[in-house]
């Protein structure tokens, strides 16, 4: 039976080629459509790791602090004690620019054993942890018994303790950069720091010395939950005052992740639109082509049912038909589909690939049953006498 | 005879609704998106208020500072010392000026939050660019000299720190817990005007910060505006000559690179240029390869469609060739035919079209957006028209004509 139909689409390659290649493309649209977003669901269903909720991030401008050292420590130091005075504020940390959802990036090499990784590296203080609620996997986090030593610890993520030590313990083991030795002493949850929609890329953080302290341009904040505009413009109002600088900003984490996932969501939304229309087009089109091949061949439907063939069995007939035509596309589309994680086209992972390119066939192949069952239902109404009498 | 070729289309199209349907959706939407498309390059990339010169315009974007072997470098906008001290001694440019990039503070009036966009100009920017005030005027020598605390705020900025319609000149706004003068209140800059759309307008001197130092980067935009067009080529020349003479003496400064280019090339130099090339062609490019594979599917659908319906009327086929009609006849009357559909589903194109650029403009997904549709626009959504329609209608007519004159009569059955 399917030999059968693979013979009778065979013999019309001619008038179906056109139909092939048409599917043949909407595969290959479904495709990249259903690539985005298997890898945007897949990282969005990763943990964040950390928590956004009620923090704000302080940008601290431009500040007039003349070039002694000293004089930079007792600005940050102010600003902390003022801080701390307020009953709203929980707790804080200073921070690089490279807070969550900024587009800052800093990173720096790591080596172990001349294995050599390039992780971001975040600047922080002892407060970091609660700021950001941050999981501690093993070992502990900074702590005032590091004093005298920022230099020497070091805390990873779990991508960047992977990339380094595999599965193996990493709490004690000494790495390098450049010249310096650095000792890990604990692992924190991986944070998806950048979008809901970004996978967490390999981390480390150090704990800022008094002589760093003065490059250190955000403050992250955790407040009591419900702070509201009048309270932050009292805050705004103590802070610039403390420090006396320009271009001051507070920004809420919350916000700037919805600006941030806003990067992705909508150049998916705008493809998902013109996309579903393309899909509606070619069904239609499909559609149409399919009824029509159907109601020329009205005789040969006839004489099939006058010598026997049931109502199903037409119409199952045509609509095994129509799947092979979409077969004959599929497998075409299906070599071009593989190459991607084989030649590994985009940075993706192949399993995102793979799937994409299962629910891809599944979606055509439930497109054309769709698109052949009315057309198909129709040819089996056909009645032998009429279809015959027409001859 | 194009009159009857014509009543036969609408006859042909009335015949099939369904199938004139389905034609009719896929041009009409394909058309649709490349219309918009087309319409956001306009008002992305062509003169607009308050950047109506663009066209004798250059702008330096950037300064790159990169070692001999290109393992170090830094790249960054020009700063204030590089502008004033080499920049605008430039002679062929009629006029030239410089801004800060845009920065972001709050502002707090009435305990509501304010997100508040800041630039710094001087002078010849209020020339430069013809910015309409609806209130006061610009800051002027003596202001700027002075670094007095005025500013020159948008009327969307009025809006939400006033309150709609409420006379601002005279009044202070604060902002980086400093109180600023208002002295004029432009119309608000649409932020497609990537370089110079903002809240606020200070005069430069107030950045003191910016102004010292001898480091060639730093946070400014220049624009140059030439004579004519026709002196581009001129100032750019004079522009790479100049950069032979800035001293960059500093360790790993051991090339200084930088370019006066026009707006388009200025952003896509950052994305696609390679190594000296400003990167226009390559995104050119890539726009016509994203726009053909746009097409195609479509294309081939339409193809699918009108093989089906030239089929159909293999009779008449037929019968016109047997009474003597040449392939070349027939071949031209179903060219006509489908250029009549794809011109009438350009037309339902061109008023989803006009109804989606009035939801876009009034959506705020991006603010004091201002889609048109002008001639340019129409010209091209033509020209796309007709390209569809002889695309999509010569195969099947190759096809058609190419029918036995036997075998057409026969299915006449």
């Amino acid at each position: 039976m399917l030999k059968h139909l693979f013979k009778l689409i065979w013999n019309k390659k001619k008038e179906n080629f056109l139909l092939i290649s048409e599917i043949l493309i909407s595969f290959m649209v479904i495709f990249a459509v259903f690539t985005l977003l298997v890898y945007n669901y897949q990282n969005y269903k990763q943990p964040a790791g950390f928590d956004a909720e009620d923090v704000w991030a302080v940008d601290l401008g431009v500040m007039n602090i003349s070039k002694h050292k000293d004089s930079a420590s007792v600005v940050h130091e102010n600003l902390r004690n003022v801080m701390k005075d307020l009953p709203q504020v929980k707790s804080i940390s200073f921070s690089n620019g490279n807070v969550p959802f900024a587009d800052n990036y800093i990173s720096m090499g790591l080596t172990y054993k001349k294995k050599e990784i390039y992780p971001d590296v975040y600047s922080v203080e002892d407060g970091y942890k609660d700021v950001l609620r941050l999981t501690l996997v093993s070992g502990r986090w900074f702590s005032p018994e590091d004093n005298g030593r920022e230099k020497s610890t070091i805390i990873l993520n779990e991508e960047a303790k992977q990339q380094l030590f595999g599965s193996g313990n990493a709490i004690g083991k000494t790495i390098t950069q450049y010249d310096d030795k650095m000792k890990v002493i604990g692992v924190v949850q991986n944070i998806k720091g950048q979008s809901d929609f970004k996978v967490a890329t390999a981390g480390a953080y150090q704990r800022i010395d008094t002589g760093r302290i003065r490059g250190m341009s955000q403050m992250l904040v955790r407040l009591m939950p419900g702070m509201d505009a009048a309270f932050e413009g009292k805050m705004y109002k103590l802070i610039a005052s403390t420090i006396k600088s320009t271009n001051l900003e507070i920004k809420h984490l919350v916000d700037m992740k919805a600006e941030k996932n806003k990067e992705t969501t909508i150049p998916m939304i705008i493809f998902f639109i013109v996309a579903g229309f393309l899909i509606i087009n070619v069904a239609l089109g499909i559609f149409g082509v399919l009824w029509y091949n159907i109601n020329k061949r009205r005789a040969e439907i006839g004489l099939r049912r006058a010598i026997g063939a049931t109502a199903t069995s037409v119409s199952m007939q045509l609509l095994g038909e129509a799947l092979v035509i979409a077969t004959f596309s599929l497998i075409i589309g299906s070599f071009f589909a593989v190459q991607f994680p084989l030649l590994k086209v985009f940075d993706l992972p192949a399993s995102v690939y793979l799937q994409a390119q299962f629910l891809a066939i599944l979606f055509i192949y439930l497109l054309v049953v769709i698109c052949a069952l009315y057309p198909g239902k129709q040819a089996a109404s056909i009645y032998p006498a009429v279809a015959l009498h027409e001859e | 005879m194009f009159k009857n070729y014509f009543k036969i289309a609408i006859a042909v199209l009335k015949r099939r609704k369904f199938f004139t349907f389905i034609s009719l959706f896929g041009i009409s939407f394909t058309l649709t998106i490349l219309i918009v498309l087309t319409a956001f390059m306009e008002v992305l990339l062509s003169p607009a208020y308050p950047d109506v010169n663009r066209n004798r315009e250059l702008f330096i974007n950037s300064l790159e500072l990169t070692n001999k072997d290109g393992s170090y470098m830094m790249k960054g906008r020009a700063s204030f010392y590089f502008v004033n001290n080499f920049v605008s001694k430039m002679k062929t440019p009629e006029k030239l000026t410089m801004h800060s990039s845009r920065s972001t503070t709050n502002a707090y009036p009435n305990d509501r939050k304010l997100s508040v966009d800041l630039m710094y100009s001087d002078l010849a920017f209020w020339d430069v660019y013809q910015f309409k005030f609806l209130e006061g005027k610009p800051f002027n020598a003596q202001q700027l000299k002075n670094a007095e605390q005025v500013v020159v705020i948008s009327e969307d900025m009025v809006h939400k720190y006033f309150g709609e319609g409420v006379p601002a000149v005279g009044k202070e706004v604060e902002v980086n817990n400093l109180k600023y003068r208002v002295i004029g209140v432009v119309k608000t800059v649409p932020s497609t005007l990537i370089y110079i759309h903002s809240d606020i307008y200070l005069p430069y001197t107030l950045a003191a910060n910016t102004l010292k130092g001898t480091s060639l980067t730093g946070g400014y935009v220049v624009t140059l505006l030439a004579h004519s067009s026709a002196d581009l080529p001129a100032i750019q020349e004079e522009y790479q000559q100049l950069l032979k003479k800035v001293p960059h003496p500093e360790k790993y400064h051991d090339l200084l690179s930088s370019y006066a280019d026009t707006y388009l090339e200025s952003f896509t130099r950052d994305v696609l240029g390679r190594s000296g090339s400003s990167g226009r062609d390559r995104f050119f490019l890539l726009m016509a390869t994203v726009i053909f594979i746009f097409l195609l599917l479509p294309t081939v659908n339409l193809m699918n469609i009108n093989v089906s319906r030239i089929m159909e009327r293999s009779s008449e086929i037929g019968v016109r060739k047997a009474f003597g009609a040449s392939s070349r006849t027939l071949v031209g009357q179903f060219l006509v035919e489908n250029m009549i559909l794809t011109v009438l589903g350009g037309c339902i194109g061109l008023i989803l079209s006009l109804l989606i650029i009035s939801i876009l403009n009034s959506s705020g997904i991006i603010a004091n957006l201002s889609l048109k549709i002008n001639f340019t626009v129409l010209c091209y959504s033509l020209l796309a028209c007709l390209v569809f329609g002889l695309i999509s209608g010569v195969y099947p007519a190759w096809r058609m004509s190419k029918l036995n004159v036997v075998t057409a009569l026969k299915a006449n059955n």
